[in-house]
């Protein structure tokens, strides 16, 4: 299948690739890109390990084709850390103990930075509802939830009325 | 109940291992960059049970990309077959070819291997072999698999019995001609499988020159795998390295040695190329191993108090095609521990185990998970028949802190359990009396309500004497080495494979308390059979009291020759008055303890670079081994409670309330343990609610998607209290007893009873899971007919 000369916009930078019109942004991120944060599950749009940011709004990269993405700013894992330093959400799944196999937690990390940007303060309900777009086979949930909730009390600012 | 004093075990760390997921470095077998790496794809059979009669690969080999197609012929040339003949009673020998040659046995069964330059081209020449098939009866359906007549799932075997156990103890027919009552139950247990967020996945590296392979693959059993692959490949375990990266879950379904991936391995050999695999997601759900599918029956004699006098237990279990373990080494754990916390000496049990056209079953999170159910659910039912309070009847019969050390009519020995402790903690949190005054008014109001317990005993950690009592061939012993190199850096290993479970910090924290060091200056190194020492793996719930005993053991050989430097050093007879604290030595001044201005790194100086300032006849270095073989059986208890609202008019339940009282010993981490509680939870009432492995009658597997075979997501889960108890056992190291797997038998029990208490007034019982809305709502309409009767 003949391959197709493509520039995508991810995490700030250019990458250009040759990929055939079928291969998916989740393979060609992880291979020809070696952005490998951002993982697969089930190829089929369930699980949502795959979610990435397109243009700022969570995606499933195994559901999108990587020739599709050219002119759109693609936002992965690996770009969460600015400087190496966690960002609010990842520091308090950590602290929460948020995550233990680790390979549903990209997807979930990129879900909520962009819904947390959107609803500073959701209840645990919206929060479950939300979340229920990513399966997570260990935690069982609670201390996701219980991270999310904590992170976003520290973006509103721990809860003090902003100035 | 409290934790014994210890100063790094049961610190609330978060984990070592969370940054490099949170950011995406990870490294996960398909991370695992390695140039020039071929694809394979399999072709799998589209039939439960089929004759193969030819193999047309023509069209394939011409597609773009192919450098390779193999079948099982190709396969048995290069690789040994698979035999499966413990020396154990009642077990039939089997074997299997190591891709099929004559015959495929189940809907996914791997047929023939492509190889291309890359995934998208194996799957298209994939797509064009061509295979001829001759349909055969399928046995879908264990309850006929014994029938006369059925079908063959292995020809080789005179039935599709391939495990059969029994044993009587005591005089149960004694008993049952004698009791107030027999009471029967019958509990259904469906398929389910594991679903590891990341799939099944191998990369094998051949080395023509050194004649070594190079086996990346995420597992549970690093040691046990690479004595398998070695054998099946006929090389020697000096000519393979089994490398296990981070793991995104096993559950069970990442320890044994799949067809696949000997294929995967054998074609790097004979290409003299690295090749890889990746398993897609419909390849999971319906060709790696799956699990539970139990149907058993209990007959209960009791007296007109509920008090148990006799028991028997049938256990009939699916085993699917193929015995990737021995037939008996799931459903007979479940006979062996049974009566769990109750008491009672006449039992027997019955245990057949029946081949079917289905995926080989594995042991999957709790393989033993049926036990708690049916033990609850039978005294549930002794207390419904007899018309007594299931909690009176739970008390009369419960082992009590006064009838320890308790020897199960098994043989099985209840040491430093607290089984009565967590069910009144649990009923005492749950406010048992308020509850059934909510459940009044609640009906009145035609709400259904339903409270649920269930107390687990959980058997923890296998010790090398359960195996050979149990009839289950292999060793319960841990290996480990601690290395303190020159500059006081402290590196360890042991035999685990890790899945996500926290290892790097839970058993940090173990080595840290045996050696006296701060955990985060411990690094662990695991799943690398060239660096690890050979051990017996992840499986159980073995972790801490295996493995984290072995390093604590193996840590205080370390910290005494530490300080037996440390003595010499500071010209004292020996090291009676030292200890070692955060990496300091101290020394005892009266009731105190003062700092020597010694530190492990000065030591480890000494060990390596000034051994003639060792203690006479002391060999040079700090370098430790150690084995450790625990007890027979090590359990831990808990008593899970759970409140719901079923909806008479659609089957829906709600969990309004879960909660845990467990008592697992002395605690590691709290941290991970908090978590795998949480995590072993879900997958209880994950799998219990909705996941099913839907095979239809001519065994076709209709649930190969994830939006078919259903796991919980957040918005069906609770929120999750736990209250934790801590008795160590006397008979581990630091106490340690061990957990994760309770949280599977409890909740599929727990959710059993609550929906039974809420579905009383209607005079039925719900036996069998998953317990569905059309299940339920079934239910609840056959017995309005009763209800209206007796209303």
């Amino acid at each position: 299948m003949d391959r197709q000369a493509i520039r995508l916009h991810i995490n700030g930078r250019d990458f250009d690739i040759e990929v055939a019109p079928r291969k998916l942004l989740s393979d060609a991120l992880r291979e020809d890109c070696r952005l490998t944060g951002t993982h697969v599950g089930c190829e089929h749009g369930v699980c949502g390990a795959c979610t990435v940011l397109v243009d700022g709004r969570p995606t499933r990269a195994c559901l999108t084709f990587a020739v599709q993405m050219e002119g759109h700013q693609i936002t992965t894992i690996e770009a969460v850390a600015e400087g190496g330093e966690l960002s609010q959400l990842q520091q308090a799944l950590h602290e929460e103990h948020g995550l233990q196999c680790g390979f549903c937690t990209p997807g979930i990390v990129m879900t909520f930075e962009a819904y947390l940007s959107e609803h500073p303060d959701p209840s645990d309900d919206e929060i479950r509802d939300v979340l229920s777009g990513n399966l997570c086979r260990c935690t069982g949930y609670h201390n996701i939830v219980a991270a999310i909730r904590k992170a976003a009390k520290r973006m509103r600012g721990d809860g003090h009325v902003a100035a | 109940m409290s934790q014994p004093e210890f100063r790094y075990i049961g610190q609330h760390l978060p984990r070592k291992e969370d940054r490099r997921f949170l950011i995406g470095a990870g490294r996960y077998i398909d991370d695992i960059e390695v140039p020039g790496a071929l694809h394979a794809c399999f072709v799998r059979s589209p039939h439960a049970h089929a004759r193969i009669l030819s193999i047309d690969l023509e069209a394939a080999r011409a597609m773009p990309g192919v450098v390779a197609i193999v079948t099982g012929q190709d396969l048995a040339l290069w690789t040994t077959r698979h035999r499966m003949a413990p020396p154990i009673d009642g077990i039939q020998a089997v074997e299997m070819d190591s891709l099929p040659i004559e015959r495929v046995r189940f809907h996914g069964d791997p047929v023939a291997c492509v190889v291309a330059t890359d995934r998208y081209l194996a799957e298209d020449a994939a797509e064009q072999v061509f295979v001829d098939y001759e349909a055969l009866q399928a046995v879908t359906d264990m309850r006929h698999a014994l029938d006369p007549g059925a079908p063959l799932v292995d020809e080789t075997l005179a039935s599709n019995l391939v495990s059969h156990q029994h044993q009587a103890i005591g005089d149960v027919d004694a008993r049952l001609r004698d009791a107030h009552r027999v009471v029967e139950s019958v509990f259904s247990q469906h398929r389910q499988t594991h679903v590891p967020i990341e799939t099944r996945g191998c990369i094998a590296i051949w080395d023509e020159g050194r004649e070594h392979l190079t086996f990346h693959i995420g597992c549970q059993v690093p040691h046990p795998y690479r004595t398998a692959l070695a054998g099946r490949l006929r090389l020697s375990e000096s000519q393979v390295t089994v490398i296990s990266p981070d793991v995104g879950g096993g559950f069970g379904q990442k320890i044994t040695l799949y067809r696949e991936e000997l294929a995967v391995a054998a074609l790097a050999r004979e290409l003299r190329r690295p090749v890889r695999w990746r398993e897609d997601r419909m390849e999971n759900l319906s060709a790696s191993t799956q699990a539970r599918e139990d149907l058993c029956r209990t007959r209960a004699a009791v007296d007109a108090n509920g008090r148990l006098l006799g028991l028997e237990l049938e256990i009939l279990e699916d085993f699917g095609a193929y015995c990737f373990y021995p037939g008996n080494y799931l459903a007979r754990v479940v006979a062996m521990i049974l009566t769990g916390p109750y008491k009672v000496q006449d039992y027997r049990f019955d245990v057949k185990v029946v081949l079917t056209n289905k995926v080989g079953n594995a042991p999957m999170r709790a393989p033993m998970a049926i036990t708690s159910w049916v033990m609850e659910g039978t005294m549930e039912a002794i207390a419904r028949e007899l018309g007594l309070d299931a909690m009176d009847v739970r008390r009369l019969n419960m082992i009590e802190a006064a009838d320890l050390p308790y020897t199960m009519a098994t043989g099985e020995v209840l040491r430093d359990v607290t089984p009565r402790e967590t069910f009144e903690a649990a009923l005492a949190a749950i406010d048992y009396a308020a509850f059934r005054e909510r459940q009044r008014v609640a009906l009145a109001q035609g709400r259904l309500l339903g409270l649920g317990l269930c107390t687990v005993v959980e058997s923890t950690t296998y010790g090398s004497a359960f195996y050979k009592s149990a009839g289950i061939a292999g060793s319960g012993h841990e290996a480990a080495w601690l290395r303190i190199e020159p500059s006081g850096a402290v590196n360890v290993s042991v035999g685990l494979g890790a899945t996500g479970q926290g290892y790097e910090t839970a058993l940090s924290q173990a080595v840290a308390e045996g050696l006296g060091i701060e955990p985060s200056s411990i690094r662990l190194h695991l799943g690398h059979t060239d660096i690890a020492p050979y051990g017996m793996g992840s499986r159980g719930a073995r972790g801490g009291t295996a493995g984290g005993g072995v390093l604590y053991l193996c840590a205080l050989d370390a910290r005494a020759k530490v300080l037996a430097i440390a003595a010499r050093k500071l010209g004292l007879a020996d090291a009676s008055g030292l200890r070692m604290v955060d990496g300091r030595v101290e020394r005892a001044a009266g009731t105190d303890w003062a700092d020597s201005g010694l530190t492990l790194a000065d030591l480890a100086r000494i060990a390596y670079l000034d051994p003639l300032a060792l203690p006479e006849g002391m060999a040079p270095g700090l370098d430790f081994s150690r084995t450790f073989d625990p007890p027979p059986m090590t359990y831990s208890n808990a008593t899970h409670a759970c409140e719901i609202e079923l909806d008479a008019r659609t089957g829906g339940l709600k969990i309004l309330r879960y909660l845990v009282a467990e008592d697992c010993g002395t605690v590691l981490s709290p941290v991970v343990v908090q978590g795998q509680q949480h995590g072993a939870i879900a997958m209880g009432l994950s799998g219990a609610l909705f996941e099913e492995v839907i095979y239809d009658a001519s065994g076709q597997n209709l649930t190969g998607l994830l939006a078919d075979y259903l796991v919980a997501t957040a918005t069906e889960l609770p929120d999750f209290e736990i209250i934790p108890m801590h008795t160590p056992s006397q008979f581990t190291p630091a106490g340690i007893k061990g957990m994760a797997e309770g949280g599977v038998m409890g909740a599929i029990g727990v959710i059993s009873n609550a929906i039974n208490d809420a579905l009383r007034p209607y005079g039925v019982v719900a036996d069998r899971q998953p317990f569905t809305p059309m299940y339920l709502r079934s239910l609840l309409r056959g017995g309005e007919a009763a209800k209206e009767n007796s209303t």
